[in-house]
């Protein structure tokens, strides 16, 4: 072993250059060979429910007999306004409906007996306005002081974008069910938008007092929210499955708890099944086990609201959205009894959900794997920047550069001798250290720009920034070769420095970021593993253009607006909804995907791209 | 609302006029019920007990209707005038109007207590207030022993003493209440052991642990006060009351015990608006009842009354113990020996019992035209907590006034408890007025007068009453900022996730043209603080320090204990240092007494 240490230190271009780039190399291959592994039994595991209040399943739910012809009488009454706006049709009518569907949703729920208010508010993002009404009813605990609540939400369209008659319907008829219960210990508060997008962000927001001024505040309150249920049955026929919708804004996520107790309701007491992620035919395979991890990380990392239940979750209140999907023989009143049961758990807790997880990713209905076992994958990724960027920074101090380059330059050869001999190099730190916080602040650009601009500009903005990530980094290549005769050409050692810097920015964000958000940071820290690998290349000048032409092709096709085109393409979705969406998430959700894309991710890509241009010079 | 309707408030008028005729006799008892039923098929039920006791025996301690017990906690603790309150639930002012006893009768939701308390200084009073909490916390099986410096306040103009104090006495105002504290049947029956009938005879009869505490809202109150007449005859009252809003439905399901789960009612009972095009045997819009549902006191109290207390004194209107408010139009069934008799506004009708006869009353379905009034409250208040986060978050206070008329004077108090740790520079006003439009004004405008007492931590709780003005048909918010303390590890409750109650506000309304003080209080609070992740240090301390202690006490035993017998254990401790030393310093000893050392 002291042999092969004094060998390494005999051999410092091994130590300096190579050994950094193997460790790199390594670091990225487990990461990802880790994060490969954890569909396996071994390394996931069978969920349990913690907090023994819950109880999931143990009362008898009573949801049913003559309750469903008042289910049906609501339905009916709806259903006629509905089609009174359709048979008058045109868009002049629209307001007149939502207003007659209004006043009659207030009707029902207050001859029911509970408190109703509406809250009117308006968003305008990219361009667009988005205004609508909510609607919302309490049922005070009959022995309660309202400090506490329950929020159980049916929006009039889904998040895929139907119209959500039955779940509406089936909210009224549980408001007037529930009401006539002694037991609740916590109010209940029956919340009626009119889409999954912003009208719960709105609401919660003002429930919360941290409402714009176009939101429209409260005039009714309750207590502290305890847990949120959406309900979606956007089907004409009766259904098969529950699927269960849990990702919240930012790649927030509720209590495992939570979502526990809905799985273990649904299939264990009613006999439903439960799906998670779209995954209809999972057959407990690794291969579905590892597409359900898949799906569930993207829409993590992506970090966007997937239904109205996202919006609680940054207000650390505990969220669900229970879908109905597929042809089956379960009816609304079996959904009605699994959200009764679902109630019931929650009114049966004592403290805010606390017990289980609140960082875990699901492989199935059954299975998870917490962030003890998960984060090391998205850390050894982002620690591969790290090594590489502590490595940079000693090979400039300590292991002079080039030294075949150096021979024919007489003058500079023999302070670099003397360099040699005392193994000290100075370190050129200005022009490094202001190019990359440069380019980091000039991230806020495409921010501003992505965010700001109307939507109808969005995919031809996408396209300029291709070419603007073509030419930019070019540009700023030829300055630092040239200088431009304004200060003195880079020496080999600032091109070193300035990835150092880059790196250890990326990689200190990234570790960062993976705490908050594991899947982001691993998208981020996998489309950055080529950073850690490029530099400025040296030889002959032939082989210098034709390695770093392939490799800023390459490098482009993982620049962020060349993926962002090629995921659209993939998924067949226009990059204009994409970015509005993203828009609407920054204003209205407060989403921090933009901001990791732009201040961490293209900063470092634009640094590799400089490194790469430069070689051609 | 005016002077005057306020001067018409029924439980107000009714009870005046029950105290003026015989408030001074030296020892008597009444008692008295008021059933009011209100929107949405509650119903009020108002119980009042009131006994006296002159000054002079109270001091001998001759008790007769005035509980012993009681009694000699007060003579105990220097107390000469007490309020005790048990609260759970909301008053729903929007449906149901003004509260009963304007409030005055009710407490924050939990307990809440305060007292005057005769002492030389502060740190006496603090003393005798210690002794009464210790003592009414046995006597009323409740958690007032946890009233301690923190929690307990000197209110300065939110309470006056209500009773008639000599000039003599130096009476320090304490206050204190436990908002998390469960209100339930341990302390009713304590609560009827008072009675002078204690729930055997009478209206007491009626209580029912099951439907006192499933009622929406339910107040017990105990007040002790002296009361003087004009030629300088003092006597002690005690006043007792319970006042619950019952849901009728609720009630009259669960006395069928064998069916109290409200399950959907079959088809065929269903009732259906037959107008709707749509309307089948299975498709159903429903048709809400009205309000005059069919009840009987059997069916809501789950037992009859049973007759009078024969402690009462019977004269005049005070034997017509049980009121009751419907309009004249409907009509009541009463038992037989029970008489009626209808009072001249046209909805009180009383009723005189028969002694030892169960008397039930028993009102059938019947539509009615006239509604009896109910009174707007004068003021809105409401409080919440705002902004989210485990650092800071803010509280937000809005009261309005619904007269178009006239402004509201009122004193806003506020004890907090001292891990919340409110900004009061950032006190903002905010006022609504007719056009809806919010209007950004200076605290100072608003506020007329605060005191303030800030909170040491771990010691007491912050103090906050503010003189305060919201002018007609206006809404006034008011916010301010504060900060969550990080409590130490052993301070955490067990619930520590489920937050910390945080006490109601109490307002009182100053009306100057009526003699009795509005009071109103806010819902109780729960306050999210930042809170460590208990489970893993849990598991971590538990699991190792059991497994050490198995360990380590084990293997120190065995390592340590050597096992011989008596005589070598007598050898071998003479030889070690500890023994040498040992028997030196009883041969000093022996020697110091005088006495020969024993030579071995």
């Amino acid at each position: 072993m002291p042999a092969a240490i004094r060998n390494l230190r005999n051999n410092p271009h091994f130590l300096f250059a190579r050994l950094p780039n193997l460790l790199s190399f390594i670091c990225v291959v487990v990461g990802v060979v880790w994060l490969l592994l954890l569909p396996l039994n071994e390394y996931s595991r069978q969920t349990y429910i913690s907090e023994n209040a819950l109880l999931p399943g143990q009362v008898h739910a009573y949801f049913t007999g003559s309750e469903q012809n008042i289910f049906r009488g609501y339905k009916r009454e709806l259903e006629g306004l509905l089609n009174d706006g359709q048979a008058r049709g045109g868009q002049k009518d629209e307001a007149e409906v939502t207003a007659a569907v209004s006043d009659k949703l207030q009707s029902i729920l207050q001859a029911a007996g509970l408190k109703v208010a509406t809250q009117k508010y308006e968003y305008t993002s990219a361009g667009i306005t988005h205004q609508g009404e909510n609607t919302y009813a309490i049922i005070h605990a009959p022995r309660g002081d309202a400090t506490e609540a329950i929020v159980l939400v049916a929006p009039w369209i889904t998040a895929d974008d139907k119209l959500n008659l039955n779940g509406v319907t089936l909210a009224l008829t549980l408001a007037r069910y529930f009401k006539r219960w002694s037991l609740w210990s916590k109010d209940i508060i029956f919340l009626i938008t009119p889409d999954s997008k912003s009208g719960t962000q709105a609401w919660i927001d003002a429930y919360h007092d941290m409402h714009p001024a176009s939101v429209q505040p409260l005039p009714l309150k309750s207590g502290a929210l305890q847990g949120a249920l959406v309900i979606e049955y956007p089907l004409d026929h009766r259904f098969q499955s529950l699927h269960i919708v849990y990702d919240g804004v930012n790649g927030q996520l509720p209590n495992l708890d939570l979502f526990n107790t809905a799985v273990a309701i649904a299939g264990g007491q009613m006999g439903i099944g439960a799906n998670l992620q779209e995954m209809w035919g999972h057959d407990d395979s690794y291969e579905h086990r590892l597409q359900t991890m898949f799906r569930g990380m993207t829409k993590q990392g992506l970090g966007y609201a997937t239904g109205a239940h996202s919006s609680f979750m940054p207000y650390h209140i505990d969220a669900i959205t229970l879908q109905t999907k597929g042809e089956g023989w379960e009816d609304e009143m079996a959904l009605g009894r699994t959200i009764e049961s679902l109630c019931r758990s929650l009114n049966n807790l004592l403290e805010h959900l606390h017990q289980s997880f609140f960082f875990y990713l699901l492989m199935q209905s059954n299975r998870f794997v917490s962030i003890g076992t998960y984060l090391p994958s998205a850390m050894l990724i982002a620690g591969n920047f790290t090594i590489m960027a502590i490595a940079l920074w000693m090979r400039t101090g300590y292991y002079p550069e080039s030294k075949p380059s150096a021979k024919p330059m007489n003058e500079k050869g023999s302070a670099e001798e003397k360099a040699k001999t005392d193994g000290i190099a100075e370190r050129h730190l200005a022009l490094p250290l202001s190019l990359v916080v440069g380019l980091h602040l000039l991230g806020l650009v495409p921010l501003w720009v992505f965010n700001n601009i109307f939507h109808q500009y969005f995919t031809t903005t996408t396209y300029i920034f291709v070419v603007v990530d073509i030419i930019l980094p070019l540009f700023l290549a030829a300055i630092l070769s040239n200088g431009l005769g304004l200060s003195n050409p880079i020496i080999p050692q600032q091109y070193h420095l300035i990835k150092s810097f880059s790196l250890l920015l990326l990689g200190l964000s990234l570790s960062t970021l993976a705490t908050l958000n594991f899947s982001l940071s691993f998208m981020i820290g996998l489309l950055c593993a080529p950073l850690s690998f490029v530099a400025r290349l040296q030889g002959s000048a032939p082989f210098r253009l034709a390695t770093s032409s392939l490799g800023l092709v390459l490098l482009n096709l993982v620049s962020p607006p060349t993926v962002l085109l090629g995921v659209c393409w993939y998924m067949g979705i226009s990059v204009e909804t994409v970015l509005t969406q993203a828009a609407f998430g920054w204003d209205i959700w407060g989403m921090w995907t933009q901001v990791v894309v732009w201040c961490v991710w293209w900063p470092a890509w634009l640094i590799g791209c400089v490194l790469l241009w430069s070689s051609m010079f | 609302m005016t002077v005057l309707s306020l001067f018409s408030l029924p439980f107000v008028a009714l009870i005046l006029s029950l105290w003026s005729s015989s408030a001074f006799a030296s020892s008597d008892y009444h008692e008295h019920l008021l059933l009011h039923p209100l929107p949405q098929s509650s119903l009020l039920a108002s119980f009042n007990f009131r006994s006296n006791t002159s000054q002079q025996s109270f001091d001998q301690q001759h008790f007769r209707y005035l509980p012993r017990a009681l009694g000699q906690i007060l003579q105990h603790a220097h107390t000469k005038e007490l309020h005790l309150r048990f609260t759970t639930g909301i008053w729903d002012a929007e449906s149901w109007g003004s509260r009963p006893w304007n409030g005055s009768k009710e407490g924050g939701t939990g307990v809440e207590l305060w007292a005057w308390i005769d002492a030389p200084d502060d740190e006496a009073a603090f003393a005798k207030w210690v002794t009464l909490t210790q003592s009414l916390s046995g006597l009323f099986c409740a958690s007032l022993n946890f009233v301690d410096s923190t929690r307990t306040t000197r209110p300065v103009v939110s309470f006056e003493p209500a009773g008639d104090h000599s000039a003599a006495d130096q009476l320090h105002l304490l206050h204190g209440t436990l908002p998390g504290e469960v209100v339930c049947t341990e302390n009713l029956t304590p609560f009827l052991k008072l009675l002078p009938c204690k729930g055997k005879a009478g209206i007491s009869s009626l209580f029912d642990g099951h439907k006192l505490f499933d009622a929406a809202w339910q107040s017990m109150s105990v007040d002790i006060q002296p009361v003087c007449s004009a030629n300088g005859e003092c006597v002690v009252q005690i006043e007792q009351t319970v006042d619950m809003v019952l849901d009728i439905d609720r009630s009259k399901r669960s006395r069928y015990l064998a069916n109290p789960i409200p399950r959907p009612v079959p088809n065929e009972q269903l009732v259906c608006d037959t107008s709707k095009p749509y309307n089948s045997d299975d498709t159903c819009y429903p048709l809400e009842k009205t309000n005059d549902k069919a009840w009987s006191l059997t069916e809501i109290f789950g037992r009859s009354l049973n007759g009078v207390c024969p402690l009462t004194e019977l004269d005049g209107s005070s034997d017509q113990s049980v009121c009751l408010r419907v309009p004249h139009e409907r009509g009541v069934f009463i038992s037989e020996e029970a008489e009626e008799i209808k009072k001249d506004d046209g909805f009180t009708r009383c009723f005189k019992l028969a002694p030892s006869v169960p008397f039930d009353l028993s009102i059938p379905q019947q539509p009615v035209n006239t509604e009896v009034p109910l009174d707007e409250p004068v003021l809105h208040a409401e409080r919440t907590i705002v902004g989210h986060g485990q650092e800071r978050g803010g509280m937000r206070i809005i009261f309005g006034n619904p007269s178009n008329t006239s402004a509201v004077d009122f004193i806003y108090f506020e004890s907090l408890p001292w891990f919340l740790r409110p900004y009061i520079h950032t006190l903002h006003a905010t006022i609504t007025g007719h056009d809806g439009v919010p209007r950004e004004v200076p605290a100072s405008e608003i506020v007329k007068e605060t005191y303030y007492r800030p909170a040491i931590d771990r010691e007491r709780g912050t103090q906050l009453e503010l003189a305060l003005f919201v002018p007609a048909a206006s809404t006034v918010t008011l916010t301010y900022d504060f900060e969550k303390a990080i409590l130490r590890y052993t301070e955490y409750p067990p619930d520590a996730n489920r937050g910390f109650n945080v006490a109601p506000a109490v307002i009182r309304i100053l009306d100057t043209a009526h003699d009795a003080p509005i009071y109103i209080r806010s819902t109780s609070l729960l306050l999210q603080l930042p809170t460590p992740d208990f489970s893993m240090p849990y598991n971590v301390i538990i699991l190792t320090s059991t497994v050490i202690a198995l360990a380590f006490g084990t293997i120190f035993n065995i390592l340590v204990r050597r096992i011989v017998t008596l005589d070598e254990a007598a050898a071998l401790g003479a030889q070690t240092l500890k023994g040498r030393l040992l028997g030196k310093f009883v041969a000093i000893r022996d020697r110091l007494r005088g006495k020969d050392t024993k030579v071995e």
